[in-house]
């Protein structure tokens, strides 16, 4: 695959290369740029412009020819993706083929890939919470993985530094377990999600509380971007720029800076190791159009290809100083895979709302942080989950009869219905090292690569929590007044709640981690690691904004020591 | 394509319904069960104070989407039930679904719902007990995987009246007329007042 030549090298040098262009990738490439170096942004799929390319944004639902169905044919080529609502005809074009790139499932694991510029950026959940030292500490304490090398004090002011650039709207709450930001005014919550607030916030002593849910869209116009318009078609792009994301948020910061190379179709296949200077030299990549293998150059890369993706990368980077993938003397990459385990919880109806109705569509509900195994909580699980949830005026009146049709029916399906309120826990998973993924040669890609295999499973820690995952929620709705609660477990899949996460973690020992507390690996010192792969745990909370805080600590870190001569 | 079609009947009725003004030699049959589907679909969904299903081109939908988002159990089905029905109207009245008075297909499409229900509710209670009987062979860890849907029957009621909720109320006639539609909010109001005539909002 090498085939240097020496101006070829010239021109195909920066003095960063980074891998990916989702989340973590787009906080990268501004960074580093806005500090002066010349970035080269990789990218394995299209580029996808803001607003220019966000095709189906502003389509009416009749516009859409299966009106947001997914074909038969499209079920054949999508057969991992459409295990999930995720996949529809709305932002059919965001989604991976999983013919071009499978996987072996030595278990169940549902794989959401989204390979163009922005990543799962376009396509993300927006929650945006903070950890908290009880989620820094846990593992430390009940000994499961290893100890995360930082704390809440070090990622703080770097929480800040992101949730000032990318606006989380949200309510300041005071509450030590789900640290305050710095927020944009909250989205309000309707009148049943305020009068379940109350009544769980009285009867539990503030020992639970519940807020909006903190959220990545705008809910006032912030750096030049629009604030949000209440369409609740976010996953489509946003023609108002009003959610972060790589398109709307980063990447223009980046491109001003004069600084940034965007190559997409550029799949990166290997990192080059150096065993000279014991650093990496540079990446492979097979342009994924025409399947030409190009090499570039830089002084450090950055890794930001997914949890997953990253972790090929880097198990695909093979040498003879690094015969088991790139900086993993620890053998600990590709292990400790996790992803919240969801979908259980419990719902009922709201009664006297009646005579009210709400206006516009919040793509945004509400938020019950973690308050299980705090203080002197003690269950017969470790660590904790937190409730995502809401209140909606049903679309019909309840008294439908069952198949009924005609025009008394017809009048029923368009008068405003019950009020309903509903709670789904997002829990923990602890990481495991036999949850792993390791590189599978029986099968090729579309670009000649081999495959992952990912042999990940939830256990008994997590099917515990789910007991009280779905007792706790009627036992809050019931105290709140609602009426006929009933409770549901659809079964959760590792992978389905897309925070795969904890393939390459951040520790203090080289022996038992991949990465240090900058997220720099141990043993190539020019190689940071910042996406989802990082994560020592997991907690309870949405993950992305801490893969932002990371990354922005990351760059900083790199940098400096680039200016220091240290790497 | 997994639910690619044999040159059949359905076939036939199938192609025509991509291009139902096309009047070649050998497909009136299959305008005829376009026809078929309109109408059932204008008794399911009929205009009131805003236009119906058949007003808002609903019936062409419906061949789309059995054509292109469901599998051939469920074409075969779909098909089969329009035949049948077509079949009742001339048992029950000597005339073509097509040529009977609305309270005269009411009246059919009541029985097919009742049927339907029926059937419907005998394959829960066979799937229920299955549940149980599997329930009862867990013991210690129960995997959390979700569990695959049950496979049931495709019903030509069940799809038509699905298709029709869906093709009518995200039509623009559906969910502007019939239903309150904004396009762009703009903002948020949790709680406000319900004003008399208010319509769901699309």
């Amino acid at each position: 695959m090498s085939n240097l030549n020496t101006k070829a090298t010239a021109n195909n040098t920066y003095d960063a290369i980074v891998v990916g262009s989702g989340i973590s990738g787009g906080w990268a490439a501004k960074e580093l740029t806005e500090k002066g170096l010349k970035v080269l942004l990789l990218e394995r799929g299209r580029n996808i412009e803001h607003i220019k390319d966000y095709t189906t944004a502003t389509k009416k639902p009749w516009e859409f020819e299966h009106r947001g169905r997914i074909t038969e044919a499209q079920k054949e080529t999508h057969p991992v993706q459409k295990r999930d609502y995720p996949y529809s005809e709305f932002n059919e074009s965001y989604w991976v083929n999983d013919h071009d790139c499978p996987y072996t499932e030595i278990k169940r694991f549902d794989w959401y890939r989204g390979f163009h510029v922005g990543g799962k950026s376009l396509m993300w959940g927006r929650q945006s919470y903070r950890f908290s030292d009880l989620n820094f500490e846990d593992n430390l304490k009940d000994g499961h993985g290893v100890d995360w090398p930082i704390r809440y004090k070090d990622l703080a002011p770097w929480y800040d530094y992101v949730e000032k650039f990318a606006g989380i709207s949200g309510q300041v709450e005071g509450w030590p377990a789900l640290p305050d930001g710095h927020f944009l005014p909250p989205m309000e919550m309707n009148c049943v999600e305020k009068d379940v607030k109350k009544r769980i916030e009285d009867k539990w002593k503030k020992s639970r509380i519940m807020t909006i849910g903190r959220t990545a869209n705008l809910t006032v116009p912030h750096g030049g971007r629009g604030s949000c318009q209440y369409r609740d078609l976010c996953s489509r792009g946003c023609p108002f720029g009003a959610y972060f994301s790589t398109q709307s948020s980063t990447l223009p910061a980046a491109v001003a800076t004069g600084n940034l190379t965007l190559r997409p179709f550029s799949l990166v296949n290997t990192i080059i190791y150096d065993k000279e200077t014991q650093k990496a030299k540079g990446v492979v990549v097979i342009d994924s159009e025409t399947k030409e293998t190009i090499e570039y150059f830089a002084k450090i890369v950055f890794v930001n290809g997914s949890t997953l993706g990253s972790t090929f990368l880097l198990l695909n980077s093979t040498s003879a100083e690094f015969p088991n993938g790139l900086g993993n003397g620890s053998g600990q990459l590709g292990h400790n895979l996790m992803d919240h385990h969801f979908r259980c919880g419990a719902s009922g109806r709201a009664e006297g709302f009646d005579d009210k109705y709400t206006y516009g569509r919040r793509a945004n509900g509400i938020y019950i942080p973690r308050y299980r195994n705090m203080g002197n909580d003690k269950r017969d699980y470790v660590r904790g989950f937190g409730y995502q949830g809401g209140a909606s005026r049903g679309n019909w009146h309840a008294d439908v009869a069952e198949m009924a049709f005609g025009a008394e029916f017809k009048d029923q399906m368009t008068t405003p219905g019950a009020w309903s309120m509903g709670l789904g826990g997002f829990g923990e998973s602890l990481p495991y090292f036999e949850n792993r993924v390791y590189i599978d040669k029986s099968k090729q890609d579309k670009w000649g690569q081999p495959v992952l295999a990912i042999d990940c499973e939830f256990k008994d820690n997590e099917q515990k929590m789910r007991v009280d995952m779905m007792n706790d929620a009627a036992e809050m709705l019931e105290a709140s007044g609602i009426k006929d609660v009933k409770t549901y477990d659809n079964g959760s899949a590792p992978g389905m709640a897309i925070h795969e996460m904890g393939t390459a973690r951040m520790g203090h020992d080289p022996k038992t981690s991949v990465l240090n507390k900058w997220n720099q690996m141990h043993e190539v010192k020019n190689v940071f690691v910042t996406d989802g792969s990082c994560m020592t745990s997991a907690a309870c909370q949405n993950p992305s904004l801490t893969y932002m805080a990371l990354t922005a600590r990351a760059c900083d870190f790199a940098v400096s020591e680039l200016k220091k001569g240290n790497i | 394509m997994g639910g690619a079609l044999s040159a059949t009947t359905i076939g036939v009725f199938l192609d025509s319904c991509n291009s139902p003004s096309t009047k070649t030699k050998g497909n009136l049959f299959a305008d005829d069960q376009l026809k078929l589907i309109t109408e059932v679909a204008d008794i399911i969904i009929p205009t009131t104070s805003s236009p119906g299903a058949k007003a808002a081109g609903v019936g062409p939908f419906i061949a789309l989407m059995v054509k292109d988002c469901y599998p051939e159990d469920a074409q075969n089905a779909f098909v089969k039930g329009l035949e049948d029905l077509e079949k009742q109207s001339k048992d029950q009245f000597q005339k073509s679904f097509l040529e009977i008075s609305p309270e005269q297909r009411t009246q059919l499409i009541s029985k097919l719902r009742e049927e339907t229900i029926a059937a419907t509710k005998a394959e829960q209670e066979t799937i229920d007990k299955q549940k149980e009987a599997d329930a009862a062979k867990v013991t210690g860890f129960a995997s959390i995987l979700p569990k695959d849907k049950p496979k049931t029957e495709p019903r030509f009621f069940s799809i038509i009246r699905d298709l029709t909720l869906l093709g009518y109320f995200t039509s623009e006639i559906g969910a502007t007329k019939a239903k309150a539609f904004v396009e762009i909010p703009g903002r948020y109001d949790g709680c406000v007042d319900l004003k008399p005539g208010q319509k769901v909002w699309a």
